[in-house]
């Protein structure tokens, strides 16, 4: 696992919210994850797996359940010590911040098949 | 900036995400044939008890061809949840009908993963469904003809049609 605890001038900044940001590191290929002051790295493939993770939490269902257990859902990234206990607001703020990053992804994607190039 | 994601895998998300889903589709076809099978077995259609147990084993296969398929591509894939199947059956009639829409469902499914493939422009992925486009071209052949078997043998030779059912092949592909 490759752990960070502070943030590194070369992480280019891929998307942001007010309550988090999403860096990529082309040096170790890693994408970071800033939420509730921390940092965690994911590889390309471990930050989608949890995206999905995030997107098939079962809000609704958060929302209107009385139950104590329906209150916060606990996530843990793909091979990661970090562990996220979220409430439903959390989640929502959570996807919206790797929706946005997933779409950025993808733009430089497309702009790669283009033949353009990011710095 | 690299492109991490195409670093990754080439297989983009929208068709990974539909591969996955045909790989549970596949899978719960195998576990309808299985049942099939065990209702012909219980009901002494042995031929047709082997054939769907042949049925199961080959829809097991076209799940396995596409799971291996997404993990040597670098892509995630999920071993599917499988529902529960139906057991029980009216007829041995009915377990071919309940057959040929099945295989039905599957072709419209491969050619909906087609149109996204193309919309992605993956034509690697597209390379490979070209061959479920012959299979089930196949599998549809042989539901249907043993359907049209079940009008040109008598009611009352039930175990002959037994046998006829279990012989149908298809040996005339015309891509070959």
């Amino acid at each position: 696992m490759y752990t960070v605890s502070t943030r590194s001038t070369d992480w280019i900044e891929i998307f942001r919210t007010d309550k988090g940001v999403v860096y990529q590191c082309d040096a170790t290929q890693r994408l970071i994850l800033e939420f509730w002051d921390t940092y965690t790295a994911l590889s390309a493939r471990d930050f989608a797996q949890f995206r999905r993770m995030v997107e098939t939490v079962d809000v609704r269902q958060m929302a209107l359940s009385t139950d104590s257990a329906h209150d916060v859902e606990i996530l843990t990234p793909p091979r990661s010590e970090r562990c996220y206990v979220l409430t439903l607001c959390e989640i929502i703020h959570l996807r919206e911040l790797l929706s946005g990053a997933q779409m950025m992804l993808e733009l430089n994607s497309l702009l790669r098949e283009c033949g353009c190039t990011l710095p | 900036m690299k492109d991490l994601a195409r670093l990754r895998t080439p297989v983009k998300e929208s068709v990974e995400l539909a591969l996955n889903q045909q790989i549970q589709m596949e899978m719960v076809s195998s576990s309808k044939y299985l049942a099939m099978a065990g209702w012909c077995d219980r009901n002494g259609f042995d031929y047709s008890a082997g054939f769907f147990y042949k049925q199961s084993e080959e829809e097991r296969g076209h799940a396995m061809k596409l799971f291996h398929y997404l993990c040597d591509q670098g892509a995630t894939a999920i071993s599917p949840e499988v529902p529960a199947v139906a057991q029980e059956f009216d007829t041995l009639r009915s377990v071919f009908e309940g057959a040929l829409e099945q295989e039905i469902a599957v072709t419209d499914s491969i050619n909906r993963i087609i149109a996204v493939c193309r919309r992605e422009n993956d034509f690697a992925t597209e390379e490979l469904l070209r061959w479920y486009v012959k299979e089930q071209m196949e599998e549809e052949y042989i539901a249907r003809r043993c359907l049209d078997l079940f009008d040109q043998i008598p009611a009352d030779q039930i175990f002959e049609l037994d046998k006829q059912l279990s012989k149908v092949t298809y040996d005339g592909n015309v891509f070959e």
